[in-house]
């Protein structure tokens, strides 16, 4: 990371590199369309979520089973759900609503991946 | 144990003094700015968010509050887990992309208006403060612990809030008004280095956590309690069961029908709200990388919690039996029960490593303090220095006058919580919760969860957000949880009293409702198509990757030649 | 139908065995039986709401799509057979490997009309591959048509001196009345092969030759089709574009700049695009830089809705049908309106019937049954792409199975609704 022996290739601020791509602009109605797409995964996503987050204490009310039955040696399936299964689920929800958000995002603004052959005859 | 403590206090001082001097990125950052896109980025500030949101609650609290009251302490680690996935769906990519520099500018330049700016200023520094004093708490446990002993004619409790807060101060003001990203992240690592050491101790020792888990459901909780004079141990009830006594392994320790559906909700909306974390943010490369750091966090987060559980309940079944022929544990627990929670994962550390596991384990609760508050002074001096002294109280200030404003900042509100914390006797309320430190965190979760968070996703998510709304929405969810707080302590009922000591529940809808309807009486900003774009759209994330890969490009041509 | 409801099904399988496990076998005590098939049934209607996303699983952008090249539809099935996808040496040798031990020869080649495609055998070292056939038989074969059996070494013909060959069975193959090759047997001894069986393999190859043929006519047709879309791209909306750009040249040249790269973009997808069916998203891509092109011209006039379901953007969609579809409704709907209107574009994937639902409305002007009439009939005077065009395309792709509706008053507006089967 501490490569700084090299002359810096760019300067940020230094227009040539911005330009001449031209897919540096979003129109109003695309950011839209992929606003309301990414809006329904976000919402889709937590509804699944709320659901499992408030299912955990409806379940301690209405079923003896969830915080009375053993399932790993001593541990009711409460205990199973708050101690590991919770964590694992909100880790796959995450990364599931987090590649599917940003791949909404990829095809739905800005340009479609260019041939190499193109991206040469741009530059 | 003193001179032996004091060392490793002070080599450690001296360790993160260093890092933050030395690892803090210079003009080298150009090329890792635009690099940061790639894993290596992403996972580095995924470590320094958890450096930051770790604080003495995770790290000695959680353990503390599974210790207590079992399962139902539990759900302190999950909320703070959960928390990011609301900031993930919601939070994360729009507001790297708007790119202000903290949630006060954010919403300010959002809704067009400077008096919301000021509105939320005020709440975040209130959240400061109330995540603060806590970690300072924290501190002074360890210290007590740890060393035992006061410095000039202080109690080894004033000692430790004391010194940490100068201590860390010291080093805010002095040198870390820049990115503190590489030293959050080093910090977050020697945290999770040492639960894991712990964990691998105590499973190494032949702990088998199910079965602790087992046998500790054999028999009623009890905790100490002091009444009549001395401590005993009292049983706790079942809240779910009248006239059940509550047991490790099942629900009802802690919670009634509600209380942990409020506390959940508190802990879930909170972390969207809170400024430190979210400044973070502004940090990331570009939108979809916080999307991505964001995973990395909930990965990191769901291992130190799974270890903080898994410690908690080793300690509750491991202290007990050990207490023989160990006079110094003795001292610290009745019948084998701890007196003060938070002590658990130290004396655990002492046990399996002696003084050295002792040292590790009180350094990694050192650091979970210190990188929190490193954090939230940031924070606080970033909404201080800029929002308030730039842009209204001293508009032409220099970029240095903005510092020493945030400097001084920092110092009068490390030296407010400090004050607070020691006005706090941790021995006295533990009675009343499960944990202090994690509960005094709760606090500051449902601040930020009832008063910022419903306004933030609306005016994220909501194009008819106005600046008059959002305002009424965060006055009034502020306004209606610290109102719950203070009513708590004046209700008997044990149901209604968990819903005021968890107010998410109530004041967050609340806030979003005035939010909504003072919004549609009041007429939207003109530009909105344009901040729309930014908050939305992502050319600016594209630029940056196209930048990255040329700049990839152009070092690998030059290595090349 | 069966593609994708095979892995529900395997998942609900396993989700139910998955529950009973965990409630009736692990635990102890065991879950009560109603909580059990509660929770079961739960999961199953969990599984069946979020089949769509398991369904596409994460995003990253895959690599193009080649498949389209050949056709997706029967030819698939039918390439593990050989000449199954043509004439050609590959398939020829792999015709030859299979039929040699069938066929009571010693040697077995396959020929087209100049030369040997495939020789196993005795006798390939000087009857090799590629050469033109060496026997007189074979010529006359090819000339005739008509099924030959050679008895001696002398009638077969062959140059070299030292063939071993002695005797053969010559059939034709041929796609209708036109011969295109030779199935050969051989024999080392004077006694030729089975004259019928010979005849009757030739004929099964034949058929497959026949049918490979038919797939390419009609692969054929679908591409020019497609090529004769590309070619109507309007004149007149490249002239209106470059007209917009060049009065932007001097008011707001960085505009002009950036809509001259998209009408490039614009011609690069619909020239270079290969195959029949591409991504929603690609197409998609296509449609928003159309409509910003249109837009730059017509400004406020112009609006877009677009509601896109996430799961449509990796959904197949039969090439250049969206844009054309989205360029009908501006030109035919909001052209003529003279306070502007607003086109939206809908795309939802139902994972249960299997189909991607993809509709065009607009509140323009409506069409008129006459107009209706020529557009749909495929007339390109008016400038119109043809709607004809596309359903004959999507008839070749997907036969029955798709809908193309249009719904239009005169006044109100027009809606254009296409159901596709996924994939």
């Amino acid at each position: 990371m501490r490569d700084t022996g090299a002359p810096s290739p760019l300067n940020d601020d230094d227009p040539q590199w911005v330009a001449d791509i031209g897919d540096d602009y979003d129109m109003p109605a695309d950011v839209d369309a992929s606003f309301r797409t990414v809006r329904k995964v976000a919402v889709g996503h937590f509804v699944v979520f709320l659901a499992v987050v408030v299912g955990m204490p409806v379940l301690t009310l209405t079923v003896d089973w969830w915080s009375g039955g053993r399932l790993i040696g001593g541990m009711s399936p409460s205990f199973v759900m708050a101690a590991f299964g919770l964590y694992v689920f909100f880790f796959a929800l995450a990364a599931a609503a987090a590649t599917l958000s940003n791949g909404v995002e990829e095809r739905m603004l800005g340009a479609q991946e260019r041939e190499p052959a193109d991206e040469s005859d741009d530059a | 144990m003193t001179v032996a403590s004091v060392i490793a206090l002070a080599v450690l001082l001296l360790a993160v003094a260093v890092l933050a001097l030395v690892l803090r990125p210079g003009r080298a950052s150009t090329l890792e700015f635009y690099l940061a896109g790639r894993r290596v980025g992403v996972a580095t500030n995924a470590c320094a968010i958890c450096g930051d949101y770790f604080s003495a609650a995770s790290f000695l609290g959680v353990a503390a509050a599974v210790y207590v009251s079992g399962l139902d302490g539990v759900w302190y680690a999950t909320g703070f887990a959960a928390g990011f996935v609301p900031v993930l769906l919601f939070v994360a990519a729009p507001l790297r992309r708007f790119g202000e520099f903290s949630i006060p500018d954010f919403l300010g330049r959002r809704l067009g208006s400077d008096r919301i700016r000021l509105i939320a200023v005020c709440v975040v520094q209130l959240i400061i403060l109330s995540y603060l004093v806590p970690q300072a708490v924290g501190s002074g446990i360890t210290w007590e612990l740890l060393v035992g002993e006061g410095v000039l004619g202080l109690t080894p409790y004033a000692t430790g809030v004391v010194l940490s807060t100068v201590a860390i101060t010291a080093l805010v003001v002095l040198g870390g008004m820049r990115g503190t990203t590489w030293t959050q992240a080093v910090q977050f690592l020697l945290l999770l280095a040492a639960f894991i050491w712990l964990a691998v101790a105590v499973l190494g020792s032949g702990f088998s956590y199910p079965d602790a888990v087992s046998e500790l459901d054999s028999e009623p909780l009890a905790n100490p309690e002091y009444a009549g004079g001395e401590w005993g141990l009292a049983t706790e009830p079942n809240r779910l069961d009248s006239g059940e006594s509550a047991t490790f392994g099942e629900p009802g320790g802690r919670y009634g029908p509600f209380g942990q559906l409020t506390l959940m909700v508190t802990l879930v909306m909170g972390t969207a709200g809170l400024p430190h974390i979210m400044n973070r943010y502004f940090t990331s490369p570009t939108g979809t990388a916080a999307r991505m750091t964001t995973v990395w966090v909930l990965g990191f987060a769901s291992l130190f919690y799974t270890l903080a559980v898994l410690l908690g309940t080793a300690s509750r079944s491991l202290i007990a039996k050990s207490v023989e022929g160990r006079p110094w544990l003795a001292e610290l627990t009745v019948d084998g029960v701890l007196r003060v929670p938070e002590h658990a994962p130290l004396v655990l550390g002492r046990i399996y490593g002696g003084e050295a596991g002792l040292g590790f384990i009180a350094i990694g609760a050192l650091i979970a303090v210190m990188s929190t508050i490193a954090g939230l002074l940031l924070a606080s001096a970033a909404s201080w220095g800029h929002d308030v002294y730039e842009r209204h109280i001293n508009p032409r200030a220099s970029q240095r006058q903005a510092v020493w404003a945030g400097r001084g900042a920092v110092i009068v509100v490390a030296v407010f919580s400090a004050a607070l914390a020691l006005g706090l006797r941790p021995d006295s309320l533990t009675a009343l919760f499960p944990s202090i430190v994690a509960t005094m965190v709760t606090w500051a979760f449902a601040l930020a969860g009832s008063a910022l968070a419903p306004v933030f996703i609306l005016a994220i998510w909501w194009r008819k957000t106005t600046s008059r709304g959002a305002g009424a929405g965060m006055i009034t969810g502020a306004v209606t949880a610290i109102g719950m707080f203070a009513s708590a302590s004046l209700v008997t009922d044990q149901g209604v009293g968990e819903i005021l000591l968890a107010p998410t529940i109530v004041a967050a809808p609340l806030a979003t409702l005035v939010t909504v309807v003072v919004s549609l009486r009041t007429s939207t900003p003109k530009d909105l198509d344009r901040l729309w774009l930014r908050l939305h759209g992502t050319a600016a994330d594209r630029r940056a990757a196209r930048l990255a890969r040329l700049t990839i490009a152009g070092v690998g041509e030059s290595r090349r030649r | 139908m069966s593609k994708g409801s095979l892995p529900l099904a395997g998942a609900m399988v396993l989700a139910w065995g998955l529950v009973y496990l965990v409630t009736q076998r692990v635990p102890d005590p065991p879950l009560e039986v109603g909580v059990t098939v509660l929770i079961g049934v739960a999961l199953t209607v969990a599984l069946t709401i979020g089949y769509p996303s398991a369904l596409r699983g994460p995003r990253k952008p895959r690599p193009p799509r080649q498949a389209g090249r050949h056709g997706r539809t029967i030819a698939a099935v039918g390439r593990s057979m050989p000449l199954r996808s043509g004439l050609t040496t590959e398939a020829a040798e792999r015709a030859v490997a299979l039929l040699h031990p069938l066929l009571g020869g010693d040697a077995v080649a396959i020929t087209d009309q100049e030369r040997v495609l495939a020789f196993v055998g005795p006798g390939s070292d000087h009857h090799t591959v590629g050469d033109a056939p060496q026997t007189e038989s074979a010529s006359r074969v090819l000339a005739r048509g008509k099924t030959t059996v050679v008895r001696n070494k002398a009638k077969l013909g062959c140059p070299e001196p030292d063939c071993p060959l002695r005797s053969a069975v010559l059939a034709p193959l041929s796609i209708g009345k036109r011969v295109v090759g030779t199935l050969k047997v051989y024999r080392l001894d004077e006694v030729p092969p089975s004259r019928e069986l010979v005849e009757g393999l030739a004929g099964i190859l034949s058929l497959h030759l026949e049918l490979a043929e038919l797939d390419r006519e009609r692969k054929l047709a679908v591409d020019a089709r497609l090529d004769a879309l590309r070619a109507q791209i309007n004149p007149h909306f490249l002239f209106n574009t470059l007209n917009t750009i060049a009065s932007k040249a001097r008011t707001d040249p960085e505009e002009a700049r950036r809509l001259l790269l998209r009408l490039s973009d614009f011609f690069r997808y619909a020239v270079r695009q290969e195959g029949q069916l591409v991504e929603f998203g690609q197409e998609y891509y296509f449609v928003r830089t159309y409509v910003s092109l249109e837009q730059a011209r017509y400004g406020d006039r112009l609006n877009v809705r677009y509601d896109i379901d996430p799961q449509v953007l990796t959904a197949n969609v039969p090439v250049l049908t969206v844009q054309p579809l989205v360029e009908n409704a501006v030109k035919h709907g909001i052209a003529d309106k003279v306070d502007g209107g607003t086109v939206s574009l809908k795309a939802r994937v139902d994972p249960l019937t299997r189909t991607t639902s993809i509709r065009v409305a607009d509140d323009g002007v409506g069409i008129s049954q006459e107009v209706l009439d020529r557009v749909t009939s495929g007339d390109a005077a008016n400038g119109g792409v043809g709607l004809s065009n596309i359903s004959q395309r999507l008839e070749v792709l997907y036969g029955e199975r798709y809908r193309l509706d249009i719904q239009s008053h005169d006044g109100g507006g027009t809606v254009v609704e296409l159901q596709i089967p996924l994939r």
